[in-house]
């Protein structure tokens, strides 16, 4: 395969480039006869997520096995790298086709290659969809090397998780027609960087519903996806810097809560609840991407659960700036809820606040319903006086992080804390439907980029130590360069705490007491208690048995 | 509740710069926009009368909802890049079947944007370019070049336009005033697009209101039951 052909045009000849390829591949392989046995042992002992340990011989195998087997054509794809420049290297052959250019995305560029993280969508058969950093159709060639890379793993009846490379770690998540890859040099797990990749494919399915793609791709295997994700790209990054900036919405499965007083959010929901339209299913009230509450039709939404993940990708999608302006009416589908059908989602601010509405409904008409639904909960709002609290609230973010309400880790009162995240599990039954967990803002020393990956991954190492599947722990200090650590989970909550460099352990643990004292005096504030749901009688009284329904029902 | 009394919609490819045409008349400025998502809905007050406008995403992903957007609708804004051939194929291969649902003396305006980014307007476009090379990378490459797409084209459109929809040139508005070209950046003739427009719906509202009740389905006269149900907010 010929790269620089590819990077030219990527139109519908490579895909044919591509299979042909593969052909060859196996053809080489089954003529070879005895050559067929050899190359994979070393392949599927490496190539298999069972291995956990670093291979970092491995890129070498890799592009030396396949030269041994392959003819002429093949040979170009596997070509062997210069030692040292990591994995990508040397999956790359030949020029990119726009040099000069730092975001062209040519796989030899520099700025590109030292991405921390590179998560790249692909179809079947090798056509380029996304990829977080720099143009797709200079990455044709690139793509068509993991397209190789899966098929070739394929062949021999299994299926490729990911790699171990070095410093690098390469995971691989086929999803229906769609290839989802991760290449990463985060110490993030290749169970958390799956879990990545499944929102990226959560998201797109978001879009167009997984029914959709199956049909597009059964129906043409060279179909360029990218029309009809166009505009969606944006999402998808912000969705993966997201998991940079805020690491507990996927590390924790759970969404963050804007602090509110209980009664004002009661009040809210009960607001909510009031105000509904025919085929309304679900409203929430949001606000820079974090939940003020949600009530949910159950007769629309009978015996189902809302995912935590549907909820948070909602909560994403209405924080785009598209919705900025304007009522919005649009498509979208809830991957875990039903990942084949559209509901009819109208999105709009209130009263020129960052306070955003969503109406989902399944009523593709209803937009006029749903906008007559919103002036009632304007009115509503305002007769409840919430929207001078809500706008404090959403302005107390500080500045640059846009309407992010937040606030300060300052207000513990436990000097050496610097960040924590929180996710309580001591809960009533029907609470735990609606997993959330609480932080703090950022602040310095974390407010530049670098130190928040720092502490993003520091997170992400004990998150993966707590949970390892073959030595699970409870409790870990840890003393790195820059700040003192310590996770624990109990039964009754999930905390990461990261505290001053020079804190003593006993020092730690008494912040860590101060703490947990703290979020039990707030905990009505930073934690939605009582979910509200719809057809409940609008009671005064706090009745466990009226509120218990809220995410059982959906 | 302000009920809008004729509804305009904006229809065109990818990226021709329908948001910013919008936006550059609502809001006076110009300013880096995103992807529309589904359709977005803005009411205009001109004069007495309260219009409709709902601004659509360009993108195949939502031509689903494109005949919804377009029911009843009094005019039409199908909006191509003049710098990009392709976008003025589009309105006519993949836009104007979504306008079946429109009214049936629905207007249709065809409006050419971003004639700032030619020869002759050629200016500061270099963020312009970055900004958009994401999404349509082709129709940015051809930047600061003459202009693709003539205004004869667009008018010849508009005919064709016509007869597709079996309607009689000269019951309509001339091709010649019919078709702009605009500048969503510079604001060139953006104010003109739409004010003439509102002139025109104008007498369609007073026709509408003297003939009754409307004979295409209008979902904005819906009444909602539940807005009987008294409020009970404390």
């Amino acid at each position: 395969m010929d790269a620089g052909g590819d990077t030219t045009a990527p139109a519908p000849g490579d895909a044919e480039d591509l299979e042909a390829t593969q052909f060859s591949n196996e053809a080489a392989g089954d003529s070879g006869g005895g050559v067929h046995k050899d190359p994979p042992d070393p392949g599927d002992g490496g190539l298999e997520d069972t291995g956990s340990k670093a291979k970092d011989q491995l890129p070498g195998e890799l592009s030396s096995l396949p030269q041994s087997e392959a003819s002429s054509g093949t040979c170009e794809l596997w070509s062997p790298t210069a030692p040292g420049s990591g994995p990508m290297g040397g999956l790359e052959s030949g020029p990119g086709g726009q040099g000069g250019d730092p975001s062209s995305g040519d796989p030899s560029d520099e700025d590109w290659r030292s991405q921390r993280k590179h998560v790249f969508v692909l179809s079947e058969a090798g056509k380029p969809i996304y990829s977080r950093y720099g143009s797709v159709e200079a990455l044709s060639a690139t793509m068509g090397v993991m397209t190789a890379l899966v098929s070739f793993v394929q062949s021999a009846g299994d299926a490729i998780r990911a790699i171990y490379a070095e410093d690098h770690k390469l995971v691989f998540l086929q999803q229906g027609p769609l290839l989802l890859v991760a290449v990463s040099r985060t110490p993030q797990s290749a169970a958390q960087l799956r879990g990545e990749l499944l929102a990226v494919h959560a998201q797109i399915v978001s879009t167009l519903t997984r029914a959709s793609v199956t049909r597009i791709f059964a129906h043409k295997q060279n179909y360029d996806l990218r029309r009809l994700l166009a505009g969606s790209e944006r999402t998808l990054d912000r969705l993966l810097d997201s998991v940079e900036r805020e690491p507990g919405v996927l590390l924790l499965g759970a969404v963050r809560c804007v602090p509110l007083a209980r009664p004002l959010r009661e009040a809210l929901g009960a607001l909510l609840r009031r105000c509904t339209a025919p085929g309304l299913a679900l409203s929430v009230l949001a606000v820079g991407g974090r939940l003020i509450t949600a009530a949910q039709e159950r007769t629309v939404l009978t015996e189902c659960r809302l995912d935590p993940a549907d909820l948070q990708l909602l909560l994403d999608w209405v924080g785009a700036p598209a919705f900025a302006a304007g009522e919005a009416w649009a498509p979208v589908c809830l991957p875990r809820f039903n990942p084949d059908g559209f509901f009819y989602a109208y999105v709009a601010r209130l009263d020129a606040m960052p306070v955003c509405l969503l109406l989902l409904g399944t009523d593709r008409e209803a937009f006029h319903a749903m906008a007559a639904c919103r002036r009632l909960v304007e009115d509503g709002m305002r007769a409840l006086g919430a929207t001078h609290t809500l706008a404090a609230v959403a302005g107390l973010s500080n500045a640059p992080s846009a309407s992010a309400p937040a606030y300060s880790v300052q207000a513990v009162g436990a000097p050496g804390l610097r960040h924590f995240l929180y996710k309580p599990l001591d809960i009533p039954d029907h609470h735990r439907q609606l997993p959330q967990f609480t932080s703090p803002e950022l602040e310095a020393p974390y407010s530049r980029e670098e130190e928040q990956h720092r502490l993003s991954d520091l997170y992400h190492c004990l998150h993966a130590r707590l949970h390892s599947t073959s030595r699970p722990l409870r409790l870990i200090y840890h003393v790195a360069e820059k700040e003192t650590l310590l996770a624990w989970v109990t039964s009754k909550f999930e905390l990461y705490t990261c505290l001053s460099p020079l804190v003593t352990k006993a020092g730690a643990i008494l912040v860590v007491t101060k703490l947990l004292r703290w979020v039990k005096k707030e905990e009505d504030r930073l934690f939605i208690r009582y979910p509200p749901k719809y057809s409940t009688p609008p009671a005064a009284s706090v009745d466990q048995n009226a509120h218990n329904g809220f995410f059982t029902g959906l | 509740m302000k009920k809008p009394d004729v509804k305009i919609v904006l229809l065109g490819d990818v990226n021709v710069g329908k948001t910013s045409l919008l936006h550059r008349y609502m809001e006076r400025r110009f300013q880096d926009t995103v992807s529309t998502v589904g359709g977005a809905f803005y009411l205009k007050q001109w004069r007495s009368y309260n219009i409709s406008i709902w601004d659509t995403a360009g993108r195949e992903q939502f031509h689903g909802l494109g005949s919804m957007y377009c029911r009843g609708a009094a005019a039409v804004i199908l909006t191509y890049d003049v710098n990009h051939l392709q976008s003025l194929v589009e309105l006519e291969d993949r836009f104007l079947g979504l306008t079946d649902t429109a009214s049936t003396n629905c207007l249709f305006a065809i409006v050419g944007n971003k004639v700032d980014l030619t020869e002759e307007g050629a200016a500061e476009d270099q963020e312009k370019e970055e900004g958009c090379s994401r999404e349509a990378g082709s129709s940015c490459a051809s930047a600061k070049v003459s202009k693709q797409v003539k205004l004869e084209d667009a008018v010849a459109l508009y005919k064709k336009i016509l007869k597709y929809k079996m309607l009689e040139e000269k019951d309509m508005p001339a091709a010649e005033k019919m078709c702009f070209e605009t500048s969503a950046k510079t604001g060139y003739n953006v104010d003109h697009l739409f004010e003439t427009l509102f002139d025109m719906v104008v007498p369609m509202i007073l026709q509408k209101r003297a003939e009754g009740p409307p004979q295409t389905v209008d979902i904005s006269n819906y009444k909602q039951p539940k807005q009987t149900k008294s409020g009970c907010c404390a």
